[in-house]
């Protein structure tokens, strides 16, 4: 029966060759730019090196400090009471923000209070933002550099081509030694196989290449970089001064659930304990810690106040509202396309079930072509979807993320592509299957 | 083998009723071959839907080899279809998809029966309407009477006892009308196939062994 039907189902594609490149155009542009994203939200969020403890990872990317203060506001009512005027007042008393500072930690903050965090089992200090310009050969080159302790490589795990990362020791001892990614690597020495043991020079100063990490899929801009350097080389200026805010972000790992809520937690309980130099300026601190996607959520989404969850609600929301349209809308045009598509067969349906087809068997005939046409759809998608995706990735319109396919990918896109046959196949099947026979066969074309 | 016994067919609408079937009481025998005549909107067409099960009487009673079908649901109803009752309708209403064979399967399709034995009873139903030659083409490559042919090579490929035939002969000429009717008459004399034959044509009606007559929804003769 199987047979029949896939024989049957190619043959009434080629049919109406119109409506056919219709659906399948609908269907596979769609595909194609869900696998797309699939893709790209694979690249971001899946579990890649260096982050495949992303889901063990509490970061605090920026702290915020606030100078509240009460303010009254004073209310008076009056009316006339036997021809008298009469007032009575009410007097509130409310705290309001007259300003707020938000930044990343400053070294002192992570320094000499966020070493004993409650939930931790591992932690790093970090600073993503300097760059460097360098001139090789009357060229200028820019290098986003990453400072880092030797803990960032335990928690982010890198993929080392050559060489290695530097260790507690090294950090301690603000030894002159970079780790350069496969990129920059090409760019300053013109290959990366043989930069290991080379110098670069940085801010006129010598640093030896030690090593040299794999091209990654993201461009998350605390593990993306040109160069690598161990913490304490930074500007003395950045860690000694004693400031709560600066340019360091901190990642805690746990272990657990429960360990993630406790470093949260622990955070928010810090920032009420920690002294503040300058309470006249600022008399509040807030450490509110995240995880991957709530970073991510706030950074595309900047809302008031660094409210981690309230981003990721919107975020989630828009994203899963845009994705369901996106799906939707398609396949409410196939549904429309194959109301018609299975009308003009109402002869044949006839036919079938006058010899003894029943309703069920119909059905199934009519969303099995329907999944056919889907999967051949996907099957073009697909196509499509690596042609694209070859000529991003080439082109760096992403920059340093790389968008791949996978066995997941693949899953999922098969998956999509027959949920999409089956939804978008089963209503007109449906009312085509309960058709009467005499009124079927009445159609006299087949 | 098909009894009708007191059947009417109204069709109703919010303003209308019309009745295509007045108290129709008919016995068809096993092996006989009977022929229904009448002038068109007589009601013809309706009492064979109502035999064949594929259109419902608004009263009286069915039965079809000792079997009452009023109580069956749609799958049982469906599978007795298939299993007893085959059709040959005035436009043949072949799949023009399908090659000619796989039209002609397209019975077994619905029955457990495997794709080698569906192939082999689906040549020998060409066989038997002399179409053998002509299995792997397509029905728009076909004549009208070959087309016909194909459609009676489809009623008959289940081995069903009863064949139920709308104006088999109404799109041929009378050459090919011939060729159908000698057909259909080879079957109920050699395979004793039970055959109930709507037509227009006198001369067709006269070769079988019975004629009943409609008008306007009720029998005359």
């Amino acid at each position: 029966m199987i047979s029949n039907y896939l024989k049957l189902a190619i043959k009434v594609l080629g049919r109406r060759t119109f409506f056919t490149a219709i659906s399948l155009f609908g269907i596979s542009f769609t595909l194609m730019v869900l696998i797309l994203l699939s893709a790209f939200i694979d690249a971001e969020f899946g579990n890649h090196q260096p982050l495949t403890q992303k889901d063990d990872m509490v970061f605090l990317e920026r702290a915020m400090m606030k100078l509240i203060v009460q303010d009254t506001t004073w209310e008076v009512d009056s009316l006339r009471l036997d021809g008298n005027m009469v007032y009575d007042s009410t007097m509130q008393v409310k705290d309001i923000t007259t300003s707020t500072s938000t930044a990343s930690a400053g070294y002192y903050l992570c320094n000499n209070y966020l070493r004993d965090v409650t939930g931790a089992v591992n932690y790093s200090f970090y600073a993503p933002s300097r760059t460097f310009d360098l001139f090789i050969e009357g060229k200028k080159l820019t290098f986003n550099a990453i400072y880092a302790d030797a803990a960032y490589w335990q928690i982010f795990d890198f993929s080392f081509s050559h060489g290695r990362p530097f260790t507690k020791q090294e950090n301690d001892n603000a030894s002159q030694i970079a780790i350069l990614s496969t990129q920059a690597a090409r760019n300053y020495f013109g290959s990366s196989s043989n930069a290991v043991g080379k110098f670069l020079e940085l801010d006129g100063k010598q640093f030896e290449v030690i090593g040299i990490i794999k091209k990654l899929k993201n461009a998350k801009p605390f593990v993306s970089a040109d160069v690598y350097l161990p913490l304490q080389t930074i500007n003395p200026m950045a860690i000694n001064q004693d400031n709560l805010l600066g340019t360091f972000e901190a990642v805690f790992l746990a272990n657990s659930e429960k360990g993630k809520a406790d470093i949260l937690a622990s955070l928010e309980q810090k920032a009420k304990q920690i002294p503040l130099p300058n309470p006249e300026e600022y008399n509040n601190l807030y450490l509110k810690g995240t995880d991957l996607l709530g970073r991510y959520a706030l950074y595309v989404l900047p809302i008031s106040d660094n409210n981690y969850d309230k981003a990721k609600k919107v975020f989630l929301l828009i994203t899963i509202s845009l994705l369901l349209l996106f799906v939707l809308l398609p396949t409410l045009n196939l549904i429309n396309l194959n109301v018609s598509r299975v009308m003009e067969r109402s002869a044949e349906i006839g036919v079938r079930k006058a010899f003894g087809a029943h309703s069920g068997s119909i059905l199934m005939q009519l969303v099995f072509e329907n999944v056919i046409l889907t999967l051949l759809g996907g099957i073009i998608g697909y196509l499509l979807a690596y042609i694209v995706l070859y000529l991003v990735n080439d082109s760096n319109i992403l920059g340093e993320i790389v968008l791949q396919f996978n066995t997941t990918i693949f899953i999922y896109s098969i998956l999509i592509c027959l949920a999409f046959g089956i939804i978008s196949g089963l209503l007109p099947a449906y009312r085509m299957s309960k058709i009467h026979i005499v009124n079927a066969i009445k159609q006299h074309q087949i | 083998m098909i009894q009708l016994k007191e059947v009417s067919k109204v069709y109703q609408t919010k303003t209308i009723e019309t009745t295509a079937l007045n108290n129709i009481s008919i016995q068809v025998s096993s092996g006989e071959f009977l022929s229904i005549m009448g002038p068109s909107g007589c009601g013809k067409s309706t009492l064979l839907n109502i035999m064949g099960m594929i259109d419902e009487p608004s009263s009286g009673k069915v039965t079809i080899s000792g079997q009452s079908i009023s109580n069956y649901h749609s799958k049982a109803l469906a599978r007795f279809r298939n299993q007893k009752l085959g059709f040959i309708f005035q436009s043949f209403h072949l799949i023009n998809e399908l090659s000619v064979i796989d039209n002609v399967e397209l019975p077994l399709i619905y029955r457990k029966t495997s794709a080698r034995e569906r192939r082999k009873m689906a040549a020998e139903a060409l066989e038997q309407v002399g179409l053998k030659n002509r299995m792997k083409h397509f029905p728009g490559q076909l004549s009208g009477g070959q087309k016909q042919r194909v459609a009676i090579a489809r009623a008959i490929v289940g081995k069903p006892g009863i064949i139920l035939a709308d104006e088999p002969t109404g799109n041929l000429d009378s050459v090919m009308g011939a060729e159908i009717m000698d057909i259909l008459l080879k079957l109920n004399k050699e395979l004793g196939t039970t055959i109930v034959m709507v037509t227009h044509d006198e001369t067709m009606a006269q070769k079988t062994h019975r004629l009943i007559r409609l008008f306007d929804g009720s029998q005359v003769q």
